[in-house]
């Protein structure tokens, strides 16, 4: 794994981090490294700037989502104990998990749910769906074809027929997926 | 295609096969032709004064000078039936997804070999080692070395060196060992077949061919790992094959054998493959050098590139180093540097002239392959040639266990037995056994290596190429969906994926970090200086700073930080929304769920993962389509930034400005330059001069930009506070 074995890394808050993400001590030293990569003027934090500035994230039609996800709440800043609850969410997901884990299909779903989400009232309204479609599409679709989709996508999943999708609905609409895979990173083992 | 009336399309097909067929018989006499031209010369000139004599007799207007044009006319007319043959097949288009293309050109060999036996009553010309070694071969493998995905290559390279070098190793010595167990066996009449010349043949026959490993997996679409490792141990066991084969075969030459000459032999595996590895890299330095200074020429550019990797194939040829490696290693060393060093027509040229030779060459193999097979070169012996195939077959697998299972035991990312499984079968001979055997030295019983190969040949492409796509798919356990994703679950499912692409690129890689971290020092230190034409960034120019807008470039800028500027979105705007004129007739009667479904296939943003990155037939997609998508991406966020900057009071800009310690001019100086430059808030101007110099980079080169520019953004920003 590591080329850096033969470090010892001194990690803030490792005992805690460990105990409540579950990520073994390797892997916790791993994810400093990287998030002492990612900071690049050695702050101790990240900010926003910080992860916009990964390539591949800033082509990354939601993007902008991902990078909003480590700072909820209207913070500016990420330190590595809310980097690494982030990341804990895409630990693969153990066989005797239980469904109360950071990394377990419900809280994955939380996860992807905030993301939709974006003024926590709990439901996904028409316009937040709208507004991630279209992040998602290309531009030659046009407006009328977007809320098309936009409502087709409501209505089938929308039980309560309020016009939203509570996380109840969201949940149930992707109830064929392995969400276990679908949002797992192997190396997060 | 569907509109028309399906009696045409019969109509065309039939008259390309007649075509095709017309060539194939307008080959045979030069077939014959090639035949005799590589047979003795002194023929030829006898030939030659028959001719003479013929024009002196008659005046004729029209006379036939064959001899003349003999050589390339023959070439011209191979190389013409391998590419008509290839359209033929995709032509029909549920063909090649049944049988894999390498198939259905051996079968065309085949033919042309059975008509040219039937015609001439004697063997077809067997495809020479020399001409496919030195010809045919070299693009093949350039092509696959210039379009060889390098990160997912680094990263498994140890798994990749594992499986090139001690998995052909157990091989060849388990082949070896078990065909020589075979042949004690004293009701096969085997036993004259020493041990020495078992452990010949194995080592050909024991390492994996890329050009047929390739056909095949194209075709099956596996994920970019698993590709790549068996693409790659297919190149890098050229190294081992060679060594060993050249060991062997002077083994079988030496009176006697001694521990020092196997030590040598050892010894002399780590010469060819480093020494394969340092040409290449050679010469991939000199081609990086020279593109340096061709700006003024730019035409031909492309053939640099070209005679440079030839010329590394040939110098490690010829000192008995892997040539292979060498072309290898130069066309990933050198195409960093050379791509940022050439112009971009080069650049396309440079890899479509690659597509085609290499499919040219392809073809021609296969073919020949196919021609090749008929005729009396083989002695045939069931128990031999059966049991050739059953231990091919039972030591790759049992290797591939093997080495997994330690490469599991070391490595996060396991190879799962699915894996381990494509990884085994998928394990095909092909044109360098066949081409190995034949230049095996005469005796005894080479006929009967010959009929060996050719038959493990055939066996792996047809029958393992033909079945690996099935048994991919029926591997493939994961709940299957009955029926086709809804609307909804089609948008999550790709929000998923685009969230895990992030996520990954977030966590990044590791344990590659020292070695890369080290290689990118040094490339900035000292290689990007002398073999990059100007060092730069594009901050001189902002329409050459559009135009370079790929998708790498886009992601390059936006590490740096370098993306916001904000006339570079300006032409875009005015196609942003794009009249009905460029929208496809899309009905607007959306109640219907297919339209839907058509629209969001079509149009819906496509993950990395889900984009391969190594075609045959075309250029890599990852070239145009997602290109235009980074753009669109980057200027919609840019549009959105924007946004929030015009919308938000100036407190809460002034509150981010501070706040946001590393300004690496990412996202506050560029709409706020936009902002200072449509003169709408002058009190913002001094905060953008209070930025870092970093940004005050920016700011210099657009100033001087000519007026009429900035008229431009004066006019252009209605649309910017327009938009949404």
């Amino acid at each position: 794994m590591g080329a850096r074995h033969s470090q010892p890394v001194s990690v803030p808050e490792q005992e805690e981090i460990m105990a409540e993400t579950g990520f073994s001590q390797a892997n916790v030293e791993c994810l400093y490294q990287r998030f002492q990569v990612l900071d690049k003027e050695e702050k101790g934090y990240l900010s926003k700037s910080d992860l916009e500035g990964i390539g591949t994230l800033a082509i990354n039609p939601i993007g902008d989502r991902i990078v909003g996800a480590f700072f909820q709440d209207g913070r500016e800043t990420a330190d590595f104990r809310t980097f690494v609850q982030v990341l804990a969410h895409f630990r693969p997901v153990e066989e005797s998990a239980s469904s109360e884990g950071v990394n377990s299909r419900l809280s994955k779903l939380q996860f992807a749910f905030q993301l939709y989400d974006q003024d926590k009232d709990g439901k996904i309204s028409r316009a937040e769906m709208l507004e991630v479609l279209r992040m998602m599409v290309g531009i030659q679709v046009t407006d009328e074809q977007l809320e098309s989709i936009t409502d087709r996508t409501i209505q089938e999943a929308d039980k309560d027929q309020d016009g939203a999708l509570s996380f109840a609905e969201f949940a149930k609409s992707v109830e064929k997926l392995n969400i276990e895979q679908k949002m797992s990173l192997r190396i997060l083992k | 295609m569907e509109t028309t009336v399906p009696g045409w399309e019969t109509v065309a097909r039939s008259c390309f096969f007649l075509g095709t067929s017309a060539s194939l018989l307008l080959s045979v006499p030069g077939v014959t032709g090639l035949q005799g031209s590589t047979m003795l010369e002194s023929l030829e000139d006898a030939d030659f004064e028959r001719g003479m004599a013929n024009e002196s007799d008659v005046h004729a207007f029209f006379s036939l000078d064959y001899q003349h044009v003999q050589v390339p006319f023959e070439i011209t007319l191979w190389i013409m039936l391998a590419s008509l043959a290839k359209i033929a097949f995709h032509l029909f288009e549920r063909l090649p997804s049944v049988v894999p293309e390498s198939c259905l050109l051996i079968f065309v060999g085949l033919i042309m070999g059975g008509i040219i036996y039937g015609l001439n009553d004697k063997s077809p010309p067997v495809m020479n080692s020399d001409i496919f070694f030195l010809y045919l071969l070299p693009p093949i493998v350039l092509d696959a070395g210039y379009f060889m995905p390098s990160r997912p290559f680094f990263e498994n390279i140890g798994t990749i060196l594992l499986y090139a070098v001690v998995g052909t190793i157990w091989n060849v010595f388990g082949i070896g060992f078990s065909l020589y167990g075979i042949c004690q066996v004293d009701t096969f009449h085997l036993r004259d077949i020493s041990l020495l010349h078992n452990l010949l043949f194995s080592s050909l026959i024991a390492a994996v061919d890329p050009v047929a490993v390739l056909s095949v997996f194209e075709e099956i679409h596996v994920n970019e790992k698993l590709h790549i490792l068996v693409f790659g141990e297919s190149l890098l066991n050229d190294a081992v094959s060679v060594v060993l084969y050249k060991l062997f075969r002077a083994f079988c030459e030496m009176p006697s054998i001694q521990t020092t000459d196997v030590f040598a032999g050892i010894g002399s595996f780590f010469v060819v493959g480093i020494g394969g590895v340092l040409v290449g890299l050679l010469f991939g330095l000199i081609a990086s050098f020279t593109t340096r200074f061709t700006d003024n020429i730019r035409v031909i550019e492309p053939l640099f590139v070209f005679l440079y990797s030839y010329l590394s194939y040939l110098t490690a040829e010829m000192f008995h180093l892997s040539g292979i490696v060498a072309i290898i290693a130069c066309a990933m060393g050198m195409k960093r540097y050379v791509e940022a060093n050439i112009s971009l027509k080069s650049h396309t040229t440079i890899k479509y002239f690659m597509k085609m030779w290499s499919s040219v060459s392809d073809t021609l193999i296969f073919i020949f392959l196919g021609v090749s097979t008929i005729g009396d070169n083989h002695e045939w012996s069931w128990p031999y040639i059966f049991f050739t195939i059953v231990f091919c077959l039972l030591w790759r697998a049992l290797g591939v266990l093997v080495l997994t299972f330690i490469i599991n035991r070391l490595h996060v990312n396991t190879v799962t037995s699915k894996d381990q499984f494509i990884i085994a079968y998928g394990g095909l001979r092909g044109a360098i056994c066949f081409s190995l055997v034949f230049l095996l030295p005469d005796f005894q019983r080479k006929k009967l290596f010959i009929a060996a190969t050719t038959v493990v040949i055939l066996f792996t492409v047809f029958v393992q190429g033909t079945t690996i796509r099935p048994l991919v798919d029926l591997l493939d356990v994961t709940r299957k969906q009955e029926s086709t994703p809804t609307v909804g679950e089609q948008i999550h499912i790709r929000f998923l994926d685009h969230l895990l692409a992030g996520i990954e690129d977030i966590s990044g890689h590791w344990g590659q970090y020292y070695w890369k971290d080290k290689l990118e020092y040094l490339n900035s230190k000292y290689l990007q200086k002398f073999l990059l034409r100007e060092y730069a960034q594009p901050k001189s120019s902002i329409v050459l700073l559009y135009e370079k807008l790929e998708r790498k470039h886009a992601i390059e800028l936006a590490e740096t930080g370098q993306l916001m500027y904000g006339p570079s979105h300006h032409p875009l705007l005015h196609t942003d929304k794009p009249p009905t004129s460029v929208i496809e007739s899309d009905s607007l009667s959306l109640d219907v769920v297919d339209d839907i479904q058509k629209i969001l296939e079509r149009n819906l943003y496509k993950t990395r993962r889900t984009v391969p990155a190594y075609n045959r037939h075309t250029l890599p997609p990852g070239e145009s389509e997602p290109a235009e998508h980074a753009k669109q991406i980057l200027i919609l966020r840019h549009k959105n930034w924007q946004m929030q900057m015009n919308s938000s009071d100036s407190d809460h800009v002034i509150k981010e400005k501070g706040d946001s310690g590393s300004l690496d001019g990412g996202t506050q100086p560029g709409p706020r330059l936009c902002r200072s430059l449509t003169a709408k808030h002058p009190r913002e101007t001094p905060n953008v001069k209070s930025n870092r110099s970093r940004s005050v980079g920016f700011i210099i080169p657009l100033r001087q930009g000519t007026p009429q520019w900035m008229n431009d953004q004066e006019t252009s920003k209605s649309p910017i506070s327009e938009e949404k």
